[in-house]
């Protein structure tokens, strides 16, 4: 077999993988064995952190939603209320644009609010105080 | 509120200032100021679009959409009508929805068979609103269109789908670029004769005794 020299084939190939970990603390963007290794750890988190993202977010604008309905004095309302009236009432809007709602136009989501829990609704199964 | 304020410096700014500067900020949607390019006066089919995209709820992040801040000075374009201050409305693209407002721009997933500056008619409208009343959609509101216009089909940043078992001598990476599109809306119109609730029933309904209600 003829001699061959490895050359800086291992440096070309942990050159972009140090790139990669450029910004990371310590050890971690210096040393090329911890190099190697943070970067799998660090796209396998954003693997699974995409789909966490999803129900972190859920939980957000639910939060979000509860608090801004609880504490308002106009409308005497909690999400579970609020949301039972939206699906009873066959309105459309997911949890998202009513946080957004909730922080950015909160008179909108009172009048949201007020309509759907106030005015009667045709479909309701029983009746009574909410 | 931040939109009622943006409102109210377009209404007082629009007499006085002629140019509107528009920098090319690139962040994220749906809130972005990015306004009012020339009007686009290819006059292509109207497309009308019912989302048939699979179900994918992936979140717009909202974090930097409450970040924002928002005080750029915003200047009506002198050939556009000018809307109800506060004038917003919630439609639904690709099975996800969005809060629009006329003038901004939204990137949403990819319309097949829409090609750039092509006109687009929305009819899923769930919610429009104005600063001092809404029009609640159950589901939708009835004759409620939001016209857009096809600007970009671009894609989104590639994202690095990693698969790895440790131990077992597995790993697996792809790299992923979602093709995307990017609206300009131009206006949200018909929603003017669907029943409208405003800030009065909530105040009327404060005054009135809580057991008058159903």
């Amino acid at each position: 077999m003829t001699r061959i020299k490895r050359g800086y084939i291992a440096r070309k190939r942990r050159k972009k993988i140090r790139l990669f970990t450029s910004s990371f603390r310590g050890a971690h963007s210096r040393l090329t064995r911890t190099i190697t290794q943070q970067k799998i750890k660090a796209l396998v988190s954003a693997h699974r952190d995409r789909d966490r993202k999803k129900r972190d977010f859920r939980g957000l604008w639910i939060s979000r939603i509860n608090a801004v309905i609880r504490e308002n004095p106009k409308v005497y309302c909690i999400y579970s209320n609020l949301i039972y009236n939206i699906y009873t009432r066959q309105l459309l809007l997911n949890r998202k644009i009513v946080a957004q709602i909730a922080i950015l136009k909160e008179n909108c989501l009172f009048m949201i609010a007020n309509h759907i829990i106030k005015t009667k609704n045709p479909r309701r199964r029983y009746f009574g105080k909410v | 509120m931040a939109t009622a304020t943006v409102s109210t410096l377009s209404a007082t700014f629009g007499t006085h200032c002629a140019i509107s500067h528009n920098p090319k900020s690139q962040f994220s949607q749906p809130f972005n100021l990015n306004r009012f390019p020339s009007p686009s006066h290819s006059h292509s089919s109207n497309l009308t679009f019912s989302p048939r995209l699979p179900l994918s709820p992936l979140p717009k992040s909202t974090e930097s959409a409450l970040a924002q801040t928002q005080t750029q000075t915003l200047s009506p374009d002198p050939q556009s009508p000018n809307w109800e201050p506060g004038l917003f409305a919630v439609v639904m693209i690709g099975s996800r929805q969005y809060i629009v407002h006329p003038g901004r721009w939204i990137v949403v997933q990819r319309l097949k068979g829409a090609n750039v500056n092509d006109k687009i008619a929305l009819h899923k409208v769930l919610l429009v609103g104005t600063d001092t009343s809404c029009y609640i959609g159950q589901p939708i509101v009835t004759n409620a269109v939001v016209y857009a216009t096809v600007e970009e089909q671009g894609l989104d940043p590639k994202v690095i789908v990693f698969k790895y078992k440790k131990k077992k001598h597995y790993r697996r990476t792809i790299g992923h670029r979602q093709p995307n599109t990017r609206l300009r809306i131009n206006s949200i119109m018909g929603y003017e004769n669907y029943p409208k609730v405003t800030m009065d029933d909530l105040n009327l309904d404060d005054t009135q005794s809580e057991d008058s209600q159903s």
